[in-house]
């Protein structure tokens, strides 16, 4: 096994060590940090950006970007929180979930496939345009008074787990195994890596990239019920800037912004520290205005890092490449 | 003896491109374990008649039989159901997906059924991947091996590779053919397409030449020699399509100092590379496709380092000078690909004209005087265009090439290297091309020009330095050049004047 | 090509006439020239980081990063002034370099290192705002509040007026006729598209494309620099959190001014006339009494069509076609 071929696959390792790094240096100083509970409240805080990583996840690896979540996010949140307002069912609240996500993201790919808009502006313009909608539906106010029983909803715990936790980390893993494991999954990621090599083998591209789209919108909308059951009120600007901090999470956790690589896993990963990072701070009594610091500081540094290898690797191979053909017999 | 069973006939096959012929009436026929080698140079048709096997072009006439059924509306999908796989020069594999990834992709059947088959593939050809290799790491060679399992799981009786050795060590050759020998023995039909001699009687059981879109000479290896394959391979005789003769001079430069001298230059795909061009003197780089003219050329210009020796231009070092420099000190490069480094697509005429001038003038755009140089040489090279504006998308290959070779004018250079400056360009732009050097010349511009294309090289060039596989060794005079030695010494096979033919 | 951009700015021009006409007649303040004078300083800050957000764009990349420069400046600015004790405008000089040094560390890490420009410039803001946060937070400031007890001349900055003219306005122009200038007058220009066209080919013509990409997030910094003074000066203290609602206007008005996203073409005219469209749009629907939380409507749906339709994109015309004849097709 070659050094490249380590590094790469070290991607999801390296930011799963750096999560445990994280916590074992921080507990060093803080041994609170380390009790099961702090880990649970974590993990919990760090349910919505999760569930948003997981969609996000999908676009990035076809090569697409999606900016419009935050506002799905907060759509979707604010119609949840009206229909459990109003008596509604949860089950209710989740099948309107998954239609207003399926819809935007359908609204997405279409722009995308049909009138050939960039994905950055595409998810962009609808990033604006979910927005107003929230604010037409709630008329510019508040979604408050949610029933209590739907805040218990994110308190129920099972065998002292987080039930919505437990919901939300046997997601990410179908979502990997299907990513990975299933043939119509691996889809995704060959669409990313080569798609040329994808059309040659008749893989129908466009619509896996639509697809990609929904499963984002889907997850959008998913996190804003977790939102709305969290949260317990829905302000108009809920989820605002979210899609950004969501990038970041996946790529800190590996995942390529160019396409075809990435797990779901190392996404989750990247989100849980991107939300560890702030409680962290908080137990080692450092003031929690160096979070965006220390975020952004790390995004940099792992990225730059990253393209370097991935270049000298890439430059290395052309020349092996080059050199192959020059006459190896001297006269 | 029992007939073998027919695999591919192909008969009267013809294409063409926007009114240039391609395919003449092609005809060819494979059956089970033959290993047919087609030989061509570019722009032979090779590609083209594969691409229509594998239905990725249609062909305008002709018949194509496979398994002796006729296939009328072949498509890529429809070709793989019918056992015909292309391994591409450049592999198409998910570069960070592992082995097993790259292969079980795209089956409708069972993930595990495919590993099995393809691990059982694997030991039966005695190869050695492991399955979880990412594909980014593997070799050519292995991405090739990585390529041909693909197509053998697709149960294909036939296999096309194309130059699968150009990018391949010596070791990873013989480990190629090895296995070309055992799915011959296994009944599978190969289409091996490739620019050396050495394979073709190395592996081939039969041979086929095309020319110009035409089957020039075809049948079982063991009846031919080398000296016949490159007799196949010259234009017919009394086939001039260009009826205007170079004026050339014969090279007597003793005592005159070279523009541009190469001194054993040493870099990535090339080595020990020496030659020299005078003043207002034509010197062809002949070689094939591959043999590393660009790679010695970019590194000339300054844009691939040189590990050793020395270039000079006018008596000036300029072995580590970068672009910018060079350029400043009198030398133009046209680039290979015209569409990837050659034009600016979406901007003017005149835009691309003067970006290269422009570095001259100051802080501010000179309006004036860019219309003005864009309009002398829109006039000077007869580029045809509406207005200076007209966005250089829009124009033919050929008036973009001209338009590029005017940017390299504006920068008053003492010689251009001329890369492929004829790829892609209809016959007229092709003439105008060849007028523009001869002008060029006469006006005491030094050119190198490096041509796959044999006429071309061969009428226009005072001298020809000919490359084979990253080393120069022969040098061509004017008295030498005529098409055989050429095409000799692309091949690596010429070992002296031979003027006999002349 | 080039008389198709002029047309797109035509087609601005005239949405900007429109929008008069129709907040006019909704509300005749609206035809108020002082009062149209004066809502330029609520966009004007997001003109100055598109004009030069546009030359990143048509080199290929794109910087978001600007809208967290503004608050680090501005928390500069007032830092430096106000707790240091600093002259005022040795201090905003200062700030807007600092701002230049964040574009600076963009441009290299994204023209040297490679990184896509979107993510290093997503770090970038992270970080810049992360920086003003650590600021505020060390030196002890009221992160509310902010860094007031500013100078009048300070003030004066956004708020004065030059012969009935508004500073914004003053403001407004300057920086656009440098950014013209600068893009469609000078070599420098030349090569921001030549790169952005074809980074290869510009290599091969011997441009030093990677100095070139850089040089523009610097610009883009310095602007976003000037724009975070410009809004220190307007709202009277220096806070870390200015700017944080701009990073959607500054990319509208970019693709909305008629700049190819993938780079290559554009100009800072149609720029000009969409950050005034926007403009114009958020104080006519405040005068028509509608909430401009409305506003994303408009500009995403203008987006959409824009990019879509108008000359930017030739195939659309083409693909609505394909889109109705497959409809027909599906409802048969």
């Amino acid at each position: 096994m070659t050094r490249f071929s380590k590094i790469i696959k070290q991607r999801e390792f390296r930011t799963f060590i750096f999560l445990i790094l994280l916590f074992v240096v921080v507990g060093f100083i803080n041994t609170d940090y380390l009790s099961l509970q702090n880990i649970d409240k974590s993990l919990k805080s760090s349910l919505i950006y999760i569930v948003l990583t997981v969609g996000m996840t999908f676009v990035l690896l076809t090569g697409n970007l999606d900016i419009s979540i935050g506002g799905t996010l907060g759509l979707s949140a604010a119609v949840c929180g009206t229909i459990l307002r109003d008596g509604g069912n949860i089950f209710l609240a989740v099948l309107a979930a998954i239609g207003i996500g399926a819809f935007i993201g359908l609204i997405n790919g279409f722009g995308l496939i049909k009138l050939k808009i960039s994905s950055f502006i595409m998810t962009l313009a609808l990033l604006s345009i979910t927005r107003v909608v929230q604010v037409i539906y709630t008329d510019g106010k508040w979604v408050e008074n949610i029933p209590a029983n739907v805040k218990e909803l994110s308190k129920i715990d099972i065998f002292g787990v987080n039930l919505l936790s437990i919901i939300v980390i046997v997601g990410v893993i179908f979502a990997q195994v299907y990513l990975s494991k299933n043939s119509k999954g691996r889809y995704y990621t060959a669409i990313g890596d080569n798609v040329d090599g994808a059309i040659s083998l008749g893989i129908p591209v466009k619509r896996y990239i639509a697809y990609s789209f929904v499963i984002s919108g889907i997850c959008a909308s998913l996190a804003g019920l977790i939102f709305v059951s969290q949260i317990g009120f829905v302000s108009t600007n809920a989820g605002v800037g979210i899609e950004l901090t969501v990038i970041a999470a996946c790529v800190l956790g590996g995942v390529s912004l160019a396409g075809g690589i990435g797990t779901v896993v190392g996404a989750a990963l990247g989100a849980i520290i991107l939300t560890s990072i702030n409680s962290a701070l908080v137990f080692m009594k450092v003031p929690a205005f160096w979070n965006d610091t220390i975020s952004g500081a790390l995004l940099i540094i792992i990225v730059v890092i990253d393209a370097l290898l991935a270049f000298n690797a890439n430059k290395k191979a052309k020349k092996v490449r080059l050199n192959a053909r020059v006459l190896q017999k001297e006269a | 003896m029992q007939a073998p069973k027919n695999l591919v006939r192909l008969e009267n096959i013809r294409k063409s491109f926007n009114r240039n012929t391609v395919l003449e009436g092609v005809s060819l026929e494979l059956n089970e374990s033959e290993v047919i080698s087609i030989i061509g140079g570019n722009g032979a048709g090779k590609s083209t008649l594969m691409k229509i096997l594998t239905g990725i072009y249609k062909p305008e006439g002709g018949i194509i039989e496979i398994n002796g059924e006729k296939a009328d509306h072949l498509n890529p999908f429809a070709a793989h159901e019918r056992g015909i796989y292309l391994v591409p020069q450049e592999p198409l594999l998910f570069p960070n997906m592992t082995v097993e990834q790259n292969l079980t992709i795209g089956f409708r059947k069972d993930k595990k059924e495919v590993k099995e088959e393809s691990i059982k593939l694997i030991k039966e050809l005695g190869w050695n991947i492991d399955l979880k290799r990412i594909a980014a790491t593997l070799s050519i060679a292995e991405q090739q091996q990585l390529e041909i399992i693909r197509g053998l799981l697709r149960k294909s009786k036939v296999l096309i590779l194309d130059e699968p050795t150009s990018t391949l060590t010596f070791s990873e050759t013989e480990a190629l053919f090895k296995v070309i020998e055992q799915l011959k023995n296994a009944g599978v039909g190969i289409f091996y397409i490739t620019h050396r001699l050495d394979e073709v009687f190395q592996i081939s059981t039969h041979v086929v030449i095309l020319r110009d879109g035409k089957v020039t000479l075809k049948g079982k290896i063991a009846e031919f020699t080398k000296e016949m394959l490159i007799q196949g391979l010259l234009p017919a005789e009394n086939e001039d399509h260009h009826q205007e003769t170079f004026e050339r001079r014969k090279s007597n430069h003793e005592g005159e100092k070279p523009i541009l001298k190469v001194d054993n230059i040493v870099g990535d795909g090339f080595k020990n590379i020496s030659f020299d061009v005078y003043k207002g003197e034509v010197v062809g780089l002949a070689g094939l496709v591959g043999a590393g003219r660009t790679e010695i050329a970019e590194a000339i210009y300054g844009i691939n380092p040189i590990q050793s020796g020395k270039v000079y231009l006018d008596g000036k070092d300029i072995t580590k000078l970068s672009i910018n420099e060079t350029v400043d000190s009198g030398l133009a490069y046209i680039p290979e690909d015209r569409f990837l480094n050659g034009i600016f697509s979406i901007t003017s005429v005149r835009n691309n004209i003067t970006s290269q001038m422009m570095k001259r003038s100051g802080f501010f755009i000179k309006k004036k005087l860019e219309e003005q140089v864009a309009h002398q040489y829109i006039d000077r090279l007869r580029i045809k265009v509406n207005s200076q504006e007209d966005e250089i998308k829009s124009l033919s290959g050929g008036n973009q090439q001209k338009a590029v070779i005017a940017r390299a004018l504006s920068v008053n250079p003492k010689i251009i290297i001329m890369d492929e400056p004829t790829r892609g360009i209809d016959a007229a732009a092709r003439g105008d091309i060849y007028s523009i050097i001869t002008e060029l010349k006469n006006q005491g511009f030094s050119i190198l020009l490096i041509s796959s294309d044999l006429e071309e090289i061969e009428r226009i060039s005072d001298r020809i330095f000919a490359v084979y596989q990253g080393t120069c060794k022969v040098c061509l005079n004017l008295d030498e050049i005529n098409a055989v030695n050429v095409m000799k010494a692309s091949f690596g096979t010429f070992e002296g004047g031979d003027r006999a033919h002349d | 090509m080039l008389n198709k951009i002029p047309k797109w700015n035509l087609t601005l021009f005239i949405l900007i006439v429109v929008e008069m006409i129709v907040f006019g007649m909704m509300n005749p303040r609206f035809w108020n020239v002082t009062i149209l004078l004066n809502s330029f300083n609520d966009f004007v800050a997001i003109a100055i980081i598109g004009f030069f957000v546009t030359l990143v764009v048509i080199t290929g990349g794109i910087d978001i990063s600007g809208v967290s420069i503004i608050g680090l400046t501005s928390v500069i600015t007032g830092l430096l002034s106000q707790v240091v004790g600093i002259n005022i405008w040795v201090s905003i000089i200062c700030a807007i370099l600092v701002g230049g040094l964040c574009g600076f560390l963009n441009g290299v890490l994204i023209a040297y290192g490679r990184v896509q420009a979107m993510i290093i410039t997503l770090g970038g803001m992270l970080l810049y705002s992360g920086i003003a946060i650590v600021l505020v937070g060390v030196s002890d400031v009221s992160t509310y509040e902010g860094i007031s007890g500013f100078s009048e001349g300070f003030s004066w900055i956004a708020n004065g007026e030059v012969m009935g003219i508004p500073n914004a306005v003053i403001l407004f122009i300057i920086m656009f006729i440098i950014a013209y200038i600068l893009l469609h007058r000078t070599k420098y220009g030349r090569y921001i598209y030549l790169t952005g066209i074809n980074q290869n080919t510009a290599e091969y013509s011997g441009i030093d494309t990677k100095k070139i990409i850089t040089s523009t997030y610097v610009l883009s910094g310095l602007s976003a620099g000037i724009a975070g003074v410009v809004l220190t000066s307007y709202l009277g203290s220096a806070r870390s959190d200015y700017g944080a609602e701009y990073l959607m206007p500054i990319l509208t008005v970019v693709v909305l001014g008629g700049t190819l996203i993938t780079g290559g073409k554009g100009g800072v005219v149609g720029t000009a006339l969409a950050s005034i469209i926007l403009g114009f749009m958020q104080i006519g629907l405040q005068m028509a009494g509608v909430s401009t939380q409305y506003i994303g409507l408009a500009t995403g749906g203008l987006l959409i069509v824009s990019v879509a339709f108008l000359g930017i994109n030739p195939d659309f015309r083409f693909n609505v076609k394909r889109i109705i004849t497959q409809k027909q097709n599906n409802g048969g």
